[in-house]
């Protein structure tokens, strides 16, 4: 569904990408791993024709409109409601407005419709930026740090959106720099480092290449519980 | 043409709940209004002509705020990267600056028909005065857009759009009493409004070519900036 050969970027005297190799899998979560500045961001906007690459080539086996995105910057209207700002694109991209109210009904925004996006809290705005990426239902959806800064229940809520959007047919990309989140939701993962991809394959695979299972407290879980959390409350 | 008109639609909400932008709009021709009612109709104001603060507001009107508003709309949508996602939606930059300019061009023309209404003119005066008005009402708004492409962000837009604003809105004024800086100005599209606004007899069609000429080259400069920006590709 996308693959990268030998992608390299610089930016001045940087070089940022250095010879970037890569598949994603039709209908798979592949997660792009690796610390802030690494360069999981410029990747994402080589794929998505944002940025040039110095050389190198990539493939994707969807147009830009079958291409759903979701930034770390959001790009919301702030003073529209959210049902405004999801109608907007929905005129756009010439689909039905019932569209627009569907993806917020599948992001647990329905009651929010017309809200401000300016009163809106950031899990709230993520998960708005997340119903307009999936407006169009596309065949490629790319999610830069989707849960960055999200309170666990939030971010668990949009784990759970991901991995429907996946079993109804759309193949994910995600950056992340958060481990735990994408041995939960990844099929396959690549790690990034100063711009070179150091290690890929499952996570279980690449774990168990470094002897790196073990059980570890799920805090995670606790918090869930003493929050009074229910899984069904999960969108 | 859709993404323009839902460009249109979605300026238009945006607008109607952004009172700094929307007060520009009103703020010039409620203070011509007021001007005009309790000062240059005022019998201790004799030998003022009753038109005065309608075309000096116009003037300012035309030639500061909508290169402002203009300015801070396009660089907001810039800074907050909403343009580039609505670039990546397929909307074509030039389709998004039609929509948005479009927009204020119908509230501009609006509130040109407002000072032309405040103001006391015959039919034929009120005519050249609103179409002047609206043509450099046009003219601001590309110049604005332009100053919005050139900008980071909205601080710098103000940065940038104010000494343009003030010298196309106040040189005119300063034009009246220097005949050097009048001959010097009349290239500028805001000293033909003042010269037809003061003087209705003058040669309207003239004002008018030199106003249009004055749009051909703010859409040179504006497509400068648009390929600067990057935009083009």
């Amino acid at each position: 569904m996308i693959q990268m050969n030998n992608i390299v970027k610089r930016f001045s005297n940087q070089t940022v990408l250095s010879d970037v190799n890569f598949k994603v899998r039709e209908r798979e979560i592949f997660g792009l791993l690796g610390p802030s500045g690494a360069g999981k961001t410029t990747i994402i906007n080589i794929l998505t024709n944002q940025l040039n690459a110095d050389s190198g080539s990539f493939k994707i086996g969807a147009t830009a409109f079958e291409t759903g995105l979701m930034l770390d910057e959001d790009g919301l209207f702030d003073r529209l409601t959210c049902l405004d700002n999801l109608t907007v694109f929905a005129d756009i991209y010439g689909i039905p407005r019932e569209k627009a109210k569907a993806a917020l009904r599948n992001v647990g925004l329905e009651d929010a419709m017309k809200k401000a996006v300016l009163k809106l809290s950031r899990g709230m705005r993520q998960r708005l930026a997340l119903a307009r990426a999936i407006l169009h239902e596309p065949k490629i959806l790319f999610l830069d740090e989707p849960t960055s800064g999200l309170d666990p229940a939030t971010a668990r809520s949009i784990h759970k959106l991901i991995k429907k959007l996946c079993d109804n047919g759309a193949t994910v990309f995600l950056t992340s720099h958060n481990m735990e989140e994408v041995v939960k939701l990844c099929d396959n993962v690549s790690l990034l480092y100063k711009g070179k991809i150091v290690e890929e394959g499952s996570p279980v695979a690449i774990c168990e290449r470094h002897n790196a299972i073990k059980t570890v407290p799920d805090l995670e879980s606790v918090f869930m519980k003493l929050t009074g959390y229910r899984e069904e409350d999960v969108i | 043409m859709r993404s323009a008109k839902t460009i249109f639609i979605k300026q238009a909400k945006d607008t109607m709940k952004n009172p700094s932008s929307l007060i520009q709009f009103i703020l010039f021709p409620v203070v011509a209004w007021l001007m005009t009612e309790f000062v240059a109709k005022s019998e201790n104001f004799e030998g003022m002509p009753v038109n005065m603060f309608v075309v000096l507001m116009g003037a300012v009107f035309a030639g500061m705020g909508l290169i402002m508003v203009t300015a801070g709309i396009v660089a907001e949508d810039i800074e907050k990267k909403s343009l580039r996602f609505l670039v990546m939606a397929g909307v074509k930059p030039n389709q998004y600056l039609g929509g948005t300019g479009s927009f204020l061009l119908v509230l501009g023309s609006i509130t040109a028909l407002l000072f032309g209404l405040i103001g006391i003119f015959t039919t034929a005066e009120l005519v050249k005065f609103v179409v002047v008005l609206i043509a450099c009402v046009a003219n601001s708004i590309i110049l604005g857009a332009t100053v919005g492409l050139m900008s980071k962000n909205q601080q710098s837009a103000m940065s940038l759009g104010m000494p343009v604003a003030v010298v196309l809105a106040f040189t005119p004024m300063v034009a009246n009493f220097n005949e050097t800086i009048y001959n010097a100005s009349s290239f500028l599209y805001t000293q033909q409004l003042n010269i037809i606004t003061n003087d209705f007899t003058e040669d309207f069609t003239k004002a008018m070519i030199v106003i249009f000429i004055n749009m051909v080259v703010l859409i040179v400069l504006f497509s400068l900036a648009y390929w600067k920006r990057g935009l083009r590709s």
